[in-house]
């Protein structure tokens, strides 16, 4: 890969600031079916009804196939690292670390992976050199997340 | 308790794979293709899972209100919208700014539900998280 990410249009920002609210909305819901049934149960639904979901839009949008190679079989594996995500913060959550704790460790780790693999281009994606704007803003919005989860919360 | 915590960063660490594996797929498919395989996998994984440990119907789930069922299609568009960013801004990018959303959105929620806070952190946070969004705000000729 030689083409460097770009710096985000204005609706690339958009976007992910939007799926940063699509995630709240699905931590309400998800969080709400764990509070009756179990964590696997919380978990296992949304997979369900989201592949069915998926599939559905898959036949009425019938997306072009950016290549016609069949992509290596490791890249279907997605989501087994997406599952293994909500059994690990399931297990974390209900320790001394607490539902606080757990998000923001998780979010530390989600950073320094991100900026690892932007680094040395992982999975053949394209390679980013983060710049001095980019730590900056890192640092802003991982203080402000860090202030919001540990003080935000209790009046 | 180091344990734990380390438990706690590998998710972080699983949230970040994920998506950049599915982005590698959305590179040669599209996005939402990635997102459907996604979310079977995910399904036939936990399936396993539940059938190892048992349990999946434990509990009143039936009990719980209709909405708490929508996760799953706003769980396939979010897949989808982060396998298309991350070949696009990068996964640092893609991490930051979708964390800066549903920090945001997190609060409003909060406040919309009436949930108890304190209004001065929040303020303060959702300030810092939206000068790290000025920082890197989209503008031409750059750098």
């Amino acid at each position: 890969m030689t083409h460097a990410a770009d710096a985000p249009r204005f609706y690339h920002f958009a976007a992910a600031f939007g799926a940063g609210g699509l995630l709240s909305l699905m931590v309400l819901f998800n969080g709400t079916l764990a509070a009756y049934g179990s964590l696997f149960f919380a978990s296992w639904v949304p997979h369900l009804t989201g592949s069915v979901a998926a599939l559905a839009l898959l036949l009425f949008l019938r997306p072009k196939r950016a290549a016609t190679v069949r992509p290596p079989l490791w890249t279907y594996l997605g989501g087994v690292s997406g599952a293994l995500t909500v059994m690990l913060t399931s297990a974390t959550m209900n320790t001394a670390l607490a539902l606080s704790g757990t998000i923001a460790l998780g979010l530390a780790g989600q950073v320094l992976f991100s900026l690892f693999a932007d680094i040395r281009g992982l999975f053949g994606l394209p390679q980013k050199m983060p710049g001095t704007r980019d730590y900056l803003s890192l640092a802003l919005i991982t203080a402000g997340s860090l202030i919001i989860i540990f003080f935000g919360g209790a009046a | 308790m180091i344990g734990f915590a380390a438990l706690a960063v590998l998710a972080g660490v699983l949230v970040g794979l994920s998506r950049q594996i599915n982005g590698r797929l959305a590179l040669s498919t599209s996005a939402m293709e990635s997102s459907f395989w996604n979310h079977l996998i995910g399904l036939i994984f936990i399936t396993l899972a539940a059938m190892a440990f048992g349990g999946l119907f434990a509990g009143e789930p039936a009990a719980s209100p209709w909405w708490a069922y929508l996760g799953g299609p706003v769980g396939v568009i979010f897949i989808a919208a982060g396998s298309w960013l991350i070949a696009r801004i990068g996964a640092a990018q893609t991490a930051m700014l979708i964390i800066a959303g549903q920090m945001i959105s997190g609060v409003v929620l909060d406040i919309i539900l009436g949930a108890p806070g304190n209004p001065l952190a929040r303020s303060i946070g959702v300030a810092l998280i939206l000068a790290g969004m000025w920082v890197t705000r989209p503008t031409r000729n750059r750098d």
